[in-house]
């Protein structure tokens, strides 16, 4: 296209050759490098390709979750299912044992992100903003805390829930997240310290100068002010509570406490027990298939999924105005 | 903290009375600062510290369930338990390497990806949002088991690897070490994109720091988009590219389907070397990590200096 415009405006009509010719370039190339249709329609093509790269699993566990095993092995049958066969759902539900699960690890994200917002929100303040003796020191350990792997503290923290007895129960998540630990803990602590440090200084004084103490200015004025900040390290904190796997394998053991992200491992076993039990005159294994291992996948991803679809403008522009970093 | 109260007077204060009054006022605003940190602190030293001193201290040790069943013994073993991992087991040594051979093409991959994707997003085009939300929905699932299941599945790689057989083509081109990790990421290719979601949020945050004014000088002086790029955008972003690759590094360290991770778990059930091994393993990685992300950061901020 961008050829065909060229080529037109150099022979077409000499006397006015100079400005058209200027002006397509102008269209096309735009006066910066960013607003020239060239550049915009490329653009939209690495980024409509990238989507579809990015969506494409998405579509393939929608798709193969509804599919039954006659559409599955044809080849065919690409995306859309012939018939919808949402036994793959049901069977899946009960293999997950879906609702303890999901009530289970909701109130552990719930209250895990929630704690670790205001408990982060605090540290990254005062180390923003409060004046610390040896505050450079104290930030180093923060970082430190960001890079030393889960896996070199496994085995004491293991040992540790399980002399205190919180294995089976949410406590290793929600406990350390109280005192701004927790899962990537530090990285909430930096977000908020840089958030924090780009807010201007005027309000905090002028609320010192009517007598407000410390606690008080940083509860009533730079909390609220905070609102962008709060917003993402809650939607990650969930997110990253949700989905966490090693953690879960590690301190949930048995059925008292469920962990939405180790159920896909159990799924199958289920099934096959319930098969056994149920129709116990036919001997044979459930038949475990690609689609309810899909449809579980998705229902394990779906209140993410829901969250983040109601979120997601305010994640955005909050991603937009919080200037994470400065 | 009512200074203002308190400060009417000191014009008439002796002035070492005022320097006493000020220390005492700068020493009151520490123990608030240090109020503020307190559940940090408290934070670090049982989740932190602790766990790190008792994993250093058990990496030394050969820990084991007392034969009369009173509790859990010690017995000091110096180095082995180190020396094993390198000598004897054969598994940690050859995974050790596998990780950071591939480790090392898919980070600068991810943050390479993650800076176009962002100069994509950063620009001015109907439907940006739609794209952003799109883009960072990987934030959203690139953490699970989920990502694992589809990857087992074939998911991983791009639809047009196959069919033009790239792996083949790698292996013609280049020589057998480094076609071997090239093909693996390749196979994993779209998980490796998804990886790069807080990274773009990192780059499109760093070129809000950037003020647009220095673009619209810089345009007024006729200079080309590509240099502006080059002279303005691309020297700014670099803490930032740094800041990314550390991050990628430690995200992909501490991911839970790594191959070390999963071996030092399966030696934590061994009852021949136990937790005293599987600590020792877990200080080996660790001090790989750090090495790694003081390198990055050491070069970063030489560059900084050289710049300012």
């Amino acid at each position: 296209m961008a050829r065909l415009l060229t080529k037109k405006a150099i022979p077409g009509k000499p006397g006015l050759s100079g400005a058209s010719l200027d002006r397509v370039k102008r269209l096309l190339l735009g006066q910066k490098l960013n607003d020239g249709l060239i550049f915009k329609i490329f653009t939209y093509i690495m980024l409509v390709s990238i989507s579809v790269l990015y969506l494409s699993p998405l579509f393939y566990m929608l798709s193969t979750s509804f599919k039954d095993i006659s559409d599955l092995i044809d080849p065919a049958v690409h995306w859309i299912p012939r018939v919808l066969k949402v036994e793959n759902y049901t069977d899946a539900f009960r293999g997950l044992y879906y609702f303890k699960a999901l009530g289970h690890t909701s109130f552990m994200a719930i209250s895990a992100a929630v704690l670790q917002m205001f408990s982060c929100a605090l540290t990254g303040y005062a180390f923003a903003r409060l004046h610390i003796p040896y505050k450079n020191m104290l930030f180093v350990i923060v970082l430190l805390t960001f890079i030393i792997p889960t896996q070199t503290m496994a085995i004491p923290l293991y040992v540790m829930f399980s002399n205190l007895g919180w294995l089976n129960s949410p406590l290793p998540f929600i406990v350390p997240a109280l005192f701004a630990q927790g899962i990537k803990g530090a990285l909430f602590i930096i977000i908020f310290r840089q958030f924090f440090s780009t807010l201007p200084k005027e309000m905090e004084e002028s609320a010192r100068m009517d007598g407000a103490g410390a606690l008080r200015t940083y509860w009533k004025i730079m909390l609220p002010l905070a609102r962008p900040a709060l917003l993402i390290v809650f939607l990650f904190s969930f997110v990253w509570h949700w989905n966490t796997y090693f953690e879960p394998a590690l301190y949930l053991k048995n059925e008292d406490f469920l962990a939405m992200s180790l159920q896909m491992d159990f799924m199958q076993g289920r099934l096959n027990d319930m098969s056994n039990s149920t129709s116990g005159l036919v001997a044979g294994t459930f038949d475990m298939n690609e689609p309810i291992k899909m449809a579980g996948a998705l229902l394990v991803v779906l209140p993410p999924l829901i969250l983040y679809m109601f979120a997601q403008r305010y994640f955005v522009e909050g991603i937009e105005r919080t200037g994470l970093v400065e | 903290m009512n200074s203002l109260n308190e400060s009417k007077p000191a014009t008439k204060m002796s002035l070492k009375e005022h320097a006493r009054q000020k220390r005492a006022q700068s020493a009151r605003s520490a123990l608030t600062g240090y109020m503020f940190l307190l559940p940090w602190f408290i934070g670090v030293l049982c989740f932190m510290a602790y766990p790190l001193l008792y994993s250093l201290y058990l990496s030394f040790h050969k820990m084991e369930v007392s034969p009369d069943g009173s509790g859990l013994s010690y017995t000091f073993v110096g180095w082995d338990n180190f020396k094993y991992a390198f000598l004897r087991d054969n598994i940690f040594p050859i995974e050790m390497f596998n990780f950071w051979r591939e480790s090392i093409l898919i980070i600068p991959v991810t943050v390479l990806f993650a800076l176009i994707v962002a100069i994509l997003l950063n620009q001015n085009f109907r439907g940006r949002m739609i794209f952003r939300a799109i883009f960072f929905l990987p934030v959203i699932f690139a953490t699970g088991k989920v990502l694992m299941e589809l990857f087992a599945q074939g998911q991983g790689d791009l639809p047009f690897a196959e069919q033009y057989d790239l792996s083949n083509m790698i292996y013609d081109t280049f020589p057998p070490a480094l076609a071997e990790p090239m093909v693996g990421v390749l196979s994993k290719i779209i998980i490796v994109l998804w990886y790069s979601g807080v990274q773009v949020i990192i780059f499109l945050a760093a070129f809000r720091t950037i003020s647009p004014s220095t673009y619209e000088a810089a345009q007024i002086d006729g200079v080309t988009p590509w240099e502006s790029f080059w002279k303005i955008t691309f020297p700014a972003i670099v803490p930032f590219i740094f800041l990314n690759l550390i991050y990628t590094l430690v995200d992909l360290s501490t991911y839970s389907y790594n191959p070390i991770v999963n071996h030092i778990l399966s030696n934590m059930g061994n009852m021949k070397t136990g937790y005293g091994y599987a600590s020792a393993l877990g200080w080996i990685y660790f001090v790989i990590i750090f090495v790694l992300v003081a390198l990055l950061a050491r070069i970063s901020a030489s560059l900084n200096q050289r710049k300012g």
